[in-house]
């Protein structure tokens, strides 16, 4: 099959005749593997099928107000620029650190960014994503006090906690559901206090909470949590604004970084954000990146705490993580250093505010029950429609708009609900036109 | 020509300042602040950097930084082939960047399409019957396989007995990290003689307590391990399963294939053998495929279709629930896909034979100074020890990278001694891969104290890790 001279060179070297003759250590009975896949097609044909199919989704023109976790934010060019360098783009793992300082010094300056954003002493170099980011935290949990019960708000979103579920799995962890009350949408204290015993390993805490709330009961928690490990899992864009994580007691801060810089992408990928106390770094997963000095005394970064991974401890290692989100962690770090603090407390004020427009507008146009889940929203804004939308997603869709995804699509009915109850999210890109152009849309179905 | 690194003294983001000047839409309306008092940020600690000087900084970090663009990469068992410049292209779309896992069904039918595809693909090249996208790397995929053996063997009535997973000395170390992770025993059998799966060490370990066994193959040492048919028999007469850690397929496309060897549980890594960039450590993907038994486990959702349309088939009825969210890395598949079809089912075998090519030619010309342990044929990859040239492994590999050329995985697999992993992948010229042996070999004149002072010709010196690891200084404020 091969024919040019480098490779007829090379195979004479060898002494072969036929390139098969370096398979001929694989057995007869299962050789002769045929892949039944067309011949390849140039790169013109490609773009051109890959531009087809791109036809098969919606055009970006619509008005979007999907979140729940994925954003359509704003990402300055230079974000994309940055991260599409190839030499970034095209490394691997820095395990040569002399030759790879590039990606460790940016590794190093995501894990101070991250730290200094959510208060936390330190942040690892990156996770998959923030749902298994989660499901890390709680064997984190786990391994802090060799408990086994955690609790968990009764509206956390079903997948996530499939994933936490997934993750302890091997564990046998019990989880134990804290109501929240749907006057304002906040957790219920006492019911998480209830619900305590010696055997807590964690309490789970979101903030904004599943309703999409900022959520004024959040930070007094940690005035009863005693020993077990508080797990705070926090919208990173809010925190231009809101409290960061390391101001209420939190032990191991946990996120999903898509809104810092990340294009949705249908859902990847994405970047979990991982942080915790100090105390807890050798029982933390991941890799971690440090700085230390070369032989001249010239400051240099490695891959450090090596100890506690995978290719060192093998079977008891904290976590299997291998390959992390690298590339994703230099996008947050490049957006976070773009937009700066202003800029970002400007993003989720302007958040807040158009959340706050979107809801006192469907109040206004007696849409909603207003006196259900009355807290100020973030970015998730949660209404209960006075009559019932059925297919409200897809109808809204036909009208070029994104949005009103049902809460029992993401929380499950079993733990919690509230009656026709949908959410629409906003973000800065979010304008009072899009917000009219929504009322004037549902006004009419 | 060999790679020449720039050698900035560059300062941290936080140890600079300037104007940030960075512009949002004047329609942001900051007056109302709306947020409860208690819950109120007062301050904020970030960089206050111009745009311009964020986007120089990390433009001089990327000039400190080797990749693939930039020359040949042969780290063992991470298949840095080149990232084909068309999937940057492609997967910048904004048809198929802007999409939101949560939109309705009619929205997303060009993702969904291009899934369903590359899930038909991944089944083809293993011979696998069904599969799940949803794992973000390879680690991850083989994490959820576990999962997915602990559901079966659950079942069936058998996980109470069977906690044991066994798994050879030679294995990537992700491998008992996961099973492990998976709450299984590990139970390590040796390598036999030749390198390969000691079939009387295994009957040994094989007992009513074993749930499966996970081997890549060919193994780390770049083996193929011939009596694969042998060892699936033994290990599915004892009532246990068989994974395979995909890390090594690219070794193998078109020739044979692990459901063709026998194994239960599969995964692929996107990002080595498909030809999606790596990123500095991420992002990836590990799909995991498995035989019919075992379908109905998956993760939930796959995809599917019907005679109108794709869709989100969340129908598995014992499946393992969910490893993360949504579907898993799109952006990721999509490079896949496009390097799928760009290089065809016949374009896949080639790339396997001149992967295997040329592993074997360097390691006969390499064979000439180094001992190769276990005298047999090579397939991707290979390793070498330096023990016999007096030098280690950590001082050829600083040799090299100061000569511009990645070096190799050192000390892994863990059962050779001054171990050097070499993976040329099929992206190597047969000039690159004698430019690389003649380099190499050239480190063997240098003098101990000499090579002991390397790398010079890098950003930095010989970085000392022991300093990293005492003092523990992982962020910028601490």
């Amino acid at each position: 099959m091969m024919s040019n001279n480098e490779e007829s060179e090379m195979m004479k070297l060898l002494g072969i005749r036929d390139i098969d003759d370096l398979f001929a250590d694989v057995p007869e009975g299962i050789k002769g593997k045929i892949i039944r896949i067309p011949n390849g097609i140039s790169e013109d044909e490609l773009i051109g099928e890959a531009n087809l199919i791109s036809h098969l989704n919606r055009n970006h023109e619509y008005y979007n107000f999907l979140g729940n976790g994925i954003y359509d934010r704003i990402i300055p060019s230079s974000v994309d620029a940055i991260v599409g360098r190839s030499e970034f783009e095209t490394s691997y793992t820095p395990y040569q650190a002399e030759i790879s300082q590039g990606m460790l010094q940016s590794l190093f300056e995501y894990q101070s960014i991250v730290s200094d954003l959510t208060e936390m002493d330190m942040t690892n170099s990156s996770m998959y994503d923030g749902y298994s980011a989660l499901g890390e935290a709680v064997r984190m949990a786990f391994r802090i006090n060799g408990k086994k019960e955690v609790l968990i708000p009764a509206n956390m979103y079903d997948d996530k906690v499939k994933v936490i579920e997934s993750y302890t799995e091997g564990l046998d962890m019990k989880f134990v559901r804290y109501s929240l009350d749907h006057n304002r949408g906040y957790v219920n204290l006492d019911d998480i206090q209830e619900k305590m015993t010696d055997n807590t390993a964690a309490i789970v805490c979101e903030l904004p909470n599943a309703y999409g709330i900022l959520d004024e009961n959040i930070p007094r928690i940690q005035e009863i949590k005693k020993d077990s490990v508080l797990i705070s899992y926090y919208d990173p864009i809010s925190l231009g604004s809101v409290i960061p994580p390391g101001q209420y007691g939190t032990d191991i801060a946990v996120s999903e970084g898509q809104q810092l810089g990340l294009h949705p992408n249908f859902g990847g990928p994405l970047l979990g954000l991982f942080s915790f106390k100090k105390e807890h770094v050798r029982r933390s997963p991941g890799r971690i990146i440090g700085e230390t000095l070369d032989t001249n005394g010239k400051r240099a970064f490695v891959m450090t705490l090596q100890t506690r991974e995978q290719h060192i401890r093998r079977a008891k290692a904290t976590s299997n993580i291998c390959t992390n989100q690298a590339l994703m962690a230099l996008t947050a770090l490049t957006y976070l250093s773009i937009v700066g603090k202003n800029g970002l407390k400007k993003i989720a004020d302007a958040t807040v505010s158009a959340s706050s427009n979107l809801k006192n507008q469907m109040i206004k146009h007696n849409l909603i029950d207003p006196n259900t889940v009355t807290g100020v929203p973030f970015s998730d804004v949660l209404v209960s429609f006075k009559k019932q939308q059925n297919g409200l997603q897809q109808q809204l869709a036909k009208k070029m708009i994104l949005g009103g995804l049902e809460m029992s699509r993401l929380i499950n009915k079993k733990y919690d609900s509230i009656n026709n109850a949908h959410f629409f999210s906003v973000t800065e890109r979010t304008t009072k036109e899009h917000i009219g152009k929504l009322i004037d849309t549902l006004e009419v179905l | 020509m060999s790679y020449q690194q720039a050698k900035y003294d560059e300062p941290l983001i936080s140890e600079m300042s300037s104007l940030n000047d960075y512009k949002l839409p004047s329609y942001l309306s900051e007056s109302k602040m709306l947020i409860p008092e208690g819950l109120k940020r007062k301050s904020l600690k970030l960089p206050e950097v111009a745009e311009y000087d964020v986007v120089r900084h990390f433009t001089r970090l990327s000039q400190m930084n080797y990749s693939v663009d930039q020359g040949i990469y042969p780290l063992g068992s991470c298949t840095m082939k080149f990232n084909p410049k068309f999937a940057d292209k492609l997967s910048s779309f904004p048809g198929l960047t802007s999409g939101h896992p949560l939109e309705d069904e009619t929205t997303i039918q060009g993702y969904l399409k291009i899934m369903y595809e590359l899930q038909e693909y991944l089944k083809e090249i293993s011979d696998m019957d069904a599969i799940t996208l949803q794992p973000r790397a390879g680690a991850h995929g083989e994490f959820t396989g576990v999962l997915i053996i602990r559901n079966y063997l659950k079942d069936i009535g058998e996980l109470e007995k069977r906690r044991e997973i066994i798994i050879p000395d030679s294995a990537h170390g992700t491998n008992p990290a996961s099973a492990s992770m998976g709450g299984f025993d590990v139970v390590e059998i040796p390598s036999g003689k030749d390198g390969t799966v000691d079939l009387d060490a295994l009957k040994f370990a094989l007992t009513e307590k074993t749930a499966a066994l996970m081997i890549t193959n060919p193994n780390t040492l770049g083996i193929f391990e011939h009596n694969i048919v042998e060892i699936a028999r033994l290990v599915h007469e004892n009532g246990s399963l068989l994974y395979y850690d995909g890390a090594n397929l690219n070794a193998i496309m078109g020739v044979t294939s692990p459901g063709k060897m026998g194994f239960d549980v599969v995964h692929f890594n996107l990002h080595k053998t498909f030809g999606t960039p790596h990123g500095g450590g991420g992002p990836g993907a590990g799909p995991i495929a498995v035989k019919k038994f075992l379908k109905e486990f998956l993760p939930v959702p796959t995809v599917s279709k019907n005679e109108k349309n794709y869709f989100l088939d969340y129908s598995a009825k014992k499946t393992i629930g969910k490893v993360g969210s949504y579907y898993g890395s799109f952006n990721t598949m999509l490079r896949a896909w496009s390097y799928i079809k760009y290089m065809g089912g016949n374009g896949l075998k080639s790339a396997s034979e001149r992967a295997v090519l040329n592993s074997n030619y360097l390691a006969k010309k390499l064979s000439e100074r180094f001992e190769i342990p276990y005298e047999k044929l090579k397939k991707h990859e290979f390793v070498l020890s330096t023990e016999n040239t007096g030098k280690r492994a950590l001082d050829l590999a600083k040799f090299l990278i100061d000569n511009g050329i990645h070096a190799p995985t050192i000390y892994f697999p863990l059962i050779v001694h001054e171990a050097m992993m070499i993976e040329p992948t099929e992206s190597a010229s047969k000039k690159d891969l004698d430019v690389f042996a003649e380099i190499l070999v050239s480190g063997l004149e240098l003098s101990q104290d000499e090579i002991s002072k390397l790398p010079k010709n890098l950003a930095v010196g010989r970085v000392d890790e022991v300093k990293a690891a005492r003092d523990m200084k992982i962020t910028w404020s601490l």
